[in-house]
C-alpha cells in the first residue's frame, strides 16, 4: 500500500520495516522458591544498575543533541529506578516468593495507580513514567530488550506514530534508514533529526500508518513524501535507480561546497549555516558555510543549576568566531520561551508560550541574564567577525533598549580595560510587527535576518507543530512573501542587507523567490548548503 | 531532630526534574529526611513518594534526624522554595 504525507527529509531508502515495541513485558514466572531469594534480590539490584546505565546513555545522547528538557525527564527516570522505596517494596515481595520480574511490575503498578489518581494532569501523566521504568527493569531481569529500539539490529525503516527526542536518542547509530510517522510536520523534531542524520523522512501520513505496521519492507521517498509498503519488483527497481541518482546528485553537489554562489546576472548570494551549538562549527565549514547566519545560544542555558557565566559564554562564542575567521558569525541572543526552565528566572505558567515572555522581551526585563551575554559577545568580537542579532523584536523601542544595554556594557568593558571588538547589531524579522515596522527598524540596524519559521506561524496564525495546518506552514504564502518583500524594500532604502535563516532558506523552490525579493544571504542547516549554492548559480 | 516549614516554589509543584533534584540533594546527606504534609509523612530520598506531594504555594515540613540534619534541612528548604531548579 502507499502512504502519503509530508516529505520532511529528502532522499529515498528501501529496507526492512521496524516498529518500535510499546507495552509491558509479561513475566515468565511469577514465583520463586525459598532458596532463590538472596540470589533473586541480587539479580534485581543488578538489573536496576543496568537500566540506570542505559538511561544515562540516553541522557548523554539528548544532552549532545541539545534536548535538555527531555534529558531532565530521564534524570527523573534514573531516580525512579534507584528509588529506595521501590527497592524495599520489591524486596518484600521477593521475600514472599514472588519473582523479581513480577514484583517490580506489581510494585510499579501500585505507584502508577497512585499517580494516575491525582487530580493534576501533569502528575497523572507520571504514571506512564513509572510503568516505563519498572517495565524496563522487569525486561532486563528476563533478558529482553528494555527499550523499543533495542531490537533494532539491522538497518531498517522506522515506522511509528510519532518519534520524540527520547526515541531518536535511543536508536542505535546507523540503524535507521528512514522515518515514517503518522504525526508531525516539517518542523517536528523527527524531521529536523532526519535532516541532520541525512536520512529520508515522510511524516504526517495519518491513521493509514496503522495498516502499514505489519509490512515486511518499506520503500520511502522523502522527496515527494510517500512510502510504499512491501514494494513489488518494479517499485524496488525504481527506488534503486532513484537512490543511485541521488548518490550521483550528491556527488555532483560536492563541487558546489566551496564555491561563492552568484546568480547568472552576477548577484552575489552568501550561503551560511545555522548552528545550534558551538560544536557544529567545524562541520559547517566542511559543508561550505560562508559564515554563520544564525548561532542559537539556547544550548548554553538549558538544564542548568545556574546561568552560564560570562566566561563560559565567551569561550563558546569565541570558539565559533575563531573557526570562521573573517567570515561573519551572527550570534542571536537568548530566545527561550517562558515555558522553559531557566535557573533563577521567575517562571509563570503561560497558556501561549509562543506568544509569551520570550526572546528580547525576557532579555530586556532581565539584565542579569542579558548583560553577561552581551559582554561575552563583545569580548568574542575581538576574536573574529561577530555580529549580534535580537530575536522577537516587535517595535523600534525594543531595539533601542537593547542597543542601549549593549552600549552600557561596552562602556563598562572599556572602563575595565577588557579587550572587545566591534559588533554590528541586527534584528531578526520574525514577528509580523517587525516586518510592518521594517522602515523604522532599518534606520537603526546594520542588518536584518528573516526567521521564516516563526514569521510563517505568526503571520498565518498557524501553530507550526499542528499537522492539520500543513497548508499554512510554508513561507510560500502571499502574505508571508509580502512581508518579506516589505522587509527587503525597507532594508534596501536604508542600504542594509537582508538574510533568511528559517527553513525556507534551504528549500530549492523558495530560494529563487527569496533572491528575487532582494534577500542576499541564506542561512540553513549545513548539509543543505551545497545544493542551495547550486540553486543560486542556476538563477 | 531538625524541622522547618517551607513553601513549594516551582510552578508545577514537585514533579519530574525538580523532584529528581530534591531526591539527589537529600541523598547527599546521611540523615534520615522526611517531608510531612498534613497527615502524610514520606521519605525525602524516594522520588516515587515525593512526586505529587505538593503543588506550588503549598506548605510542607522538612524533618531530618542525624549528624547533618541542619545542613540537610537548609539545603532542601532552599531547593524546594526556589522558583526554579
Amino acid at each position: 500500500m502507499k502512504l502519503t504525507g509530508v516529505g520532511a527529509s529528502e532522499g529515498v531508502a528501501v529496507g526492512p520495516a521496524f516498529v518500535p515495541a510499546t507495552g509491558r513485558p509479561e513475566p515468565e514466572r511469577t514465583s520463586i522458591s525459598e532458596g532463590e531469594v538472596d540470589q533473586e534480590l541480587q539479580r534485581f539490584r543488578g538489573a536496576v544498575e543496568a537500566v540506570v546505565g542505559k538511561i544515562s546513555q540516553t541522557i548523554d545522547a539528548l544532552r549532545t543533541s541539545g534536548d535538555e528538557d527531555e534529558a531532565g525527564i530521564f534524570e527523573f527516570h534514573v531516580e525512579m529506578a534507584e528509588d529506595p522505596e521501590l527497592a524495599s517494596a520489591v524486596g518484600g515481595r521477593v521475600k514472599n516468593l514472588q519473582s523479581p520480574e513480577a514484583a517490580v511490575l506489581a510494585a510499579g503498578e501500585e505507584y502508577a495507580a497512585d499517580f494516575a489518581a491525582m487530580d493534576d494532569e501533569y502528575m497523572s501523566a507520571r504514571a506512564d513514567d513509572v510503568r516505563d521504568v519498572t517495565g524496563q527493569i522487569s525486561a532486563e531481569l528476563m533478558g529482553l530488550a528494555t527499550s523499543g529500539f533495542e531490537a533494532l539490529q539491522v538497518p531498517s525503516v522506522v515506522l511509528a506514530q510519532s518519534l520524540a527526542p527520547s526515541d531518536t536518542a535511543r536508536i542505535p547509530k546507523g540503524m535507521a534508514l528512514a522515518f515514517v510517522t503518522a504525526e508531525g510536520s516539517r518542523t517536528s523534531h523527527v524531521s529536523i533529526m532526519a535532516r541532520s542524520m541525512g536520512i529520508p523522512a515522510v511524516v504526517g501520513v495519518g491513521p493509514n500508518l496503522e495498516e502499514a505496521l505489519g509490512a515486511k519492507s518499506v520503500a520511502v521517498d522523502g522527496d515527494n513524501g510517500s512510502a510504499i509498503t512491501d514494494p513489488d519488483e518494479d517499485t524496488l527497481a525504481r527506488f534503486e535507480r532513484a537512490s543511485e541518482d541521488l548518490a550521483e546528485e550528491r556527488a555532483a553537489l560536492d563541487e558546489y561546497r566551496h564555491v561563492e554562489a552568484s546568480t547568472s546576472d552576477g548577484r552575489r548570494i552568501e550561503v551560511a549555516a545555522n548552528l545550534g551549538s558551538a560544536s557544529e562549527a567545524e562541520d559547517a565549514l566542511e559543508w561550505g558555510a560562508e559564515g554563520v547566519g544564525l548561532f542559537r545560544t539556547e544550548f548554553l542555558f538549558m538544564q542548568r543549576d545556574e546561568l552560564p557565566s560570562e566566561d563560559e559564554q565567551y569561550e563558546a562564542y569565541s570558539a565559533v568566531a575563531r573557526t570562521f575567521g573573517d567570515r561573519p558569525v551572527i550570534v542571536r541572543t537568548l530566545d527561550v520561551g517562558g515555558d522553559k526552565n531557566l535557573p533563577g528566572i521567575d517562571q509563570i505558567h503561560e497558556d501561549n508560550p509562543f506568544l509569551g515572555w520570550r526572546g528580547i522581551r525576557m532579555s530586556l526585563d532581565t539584565p542579569r541574564l542579558f548583560k553577561p551575554q552581551l559582554r561575552a559577545i563583545l569580548r568574542a568580537a575581538a576574536r573574529g567577525n561577530v555580529r549580534v542579532m535580537f530575536p522577537m523584536v516587535a517595535d523600534v523601542g525594543e531595539l533601542r533598549a537593547a542597543k542601549q544595554m549593549l552600549q552600557e556594557v561596552r562602556e563598562e568593558l572599556e572602563a575595565e580595560g577588557t579587550e572587545i571588538g566591534e559588533v554590528e547589531t541586527g534584528v531578526m524579522i520574525e514577528t509580523p510587527a517587525a516586518a510592518v515596522c521594517a522602515i523604522e527598524l532599518a534606520k537603526e540596524s546594520a542588518f536584518f535576518s528573516v526567521g521564516t519559521n516563526d514569521l510563517v506561524q505568526y503571520t498565518l496564525a498557524a501553530d507550526r507543530g499542528n499537522e492539520r495546518l500543513r497548508r499554512l506552514q510554508s513561507a510560500d504564502h502571499p502574505a508571508v512573501l509580502a512581508l518579506i518583500r516589505q522587509t527587503c524594500e525597507a532594508a534596501g532604502g536604508a542600504g542594509i542587507p537582508v538574510g533568511v535563516c528559517g527553513e525556507a532558506a534551504g528549500e530549492p523552490a523558495m530560494i529563487p523567490k527569496l533572491v528575487a525579493l532582494g534577500v542576499t544571504e541564506l542561512s540553513m542547516g549545513a548539509p543543505a548548503i551545497p545544493r542551495a549554492k547550486k540553486v543560486v548559480s542556476e538563477i | 531532630m531538625v524541622e522547618r516549614e517551607t513553601t513549594v516554589g516551582p510552578a508545577e509543584g514537585i514533579h519530574g526534574r525538580p523532584a529528581a533534584r530534591i531526591v539527589q540533594t537529600a541523598k547527599g546527606f546521611s540523615s534520615q529526611v522526611v517531608f510531612v504534609k498534613g497527615d502524610r509523612e514520606v521519605n525525602a530520598k524516594s522520588v516515587l513518594k515525593i512526586t505529587g506531594l505538593a503543588k506550588k504555594g503549598e506548605k510542607l515540613t522538612i524533618r531530618a534526624e542525624g549528624e547533618d540534619a541542619e545542613q540537610a534541612v537548609s539545603a532542601l528548604d532552599d531547593l524546594i522554595s526556589a522558583d526554579e531548579h
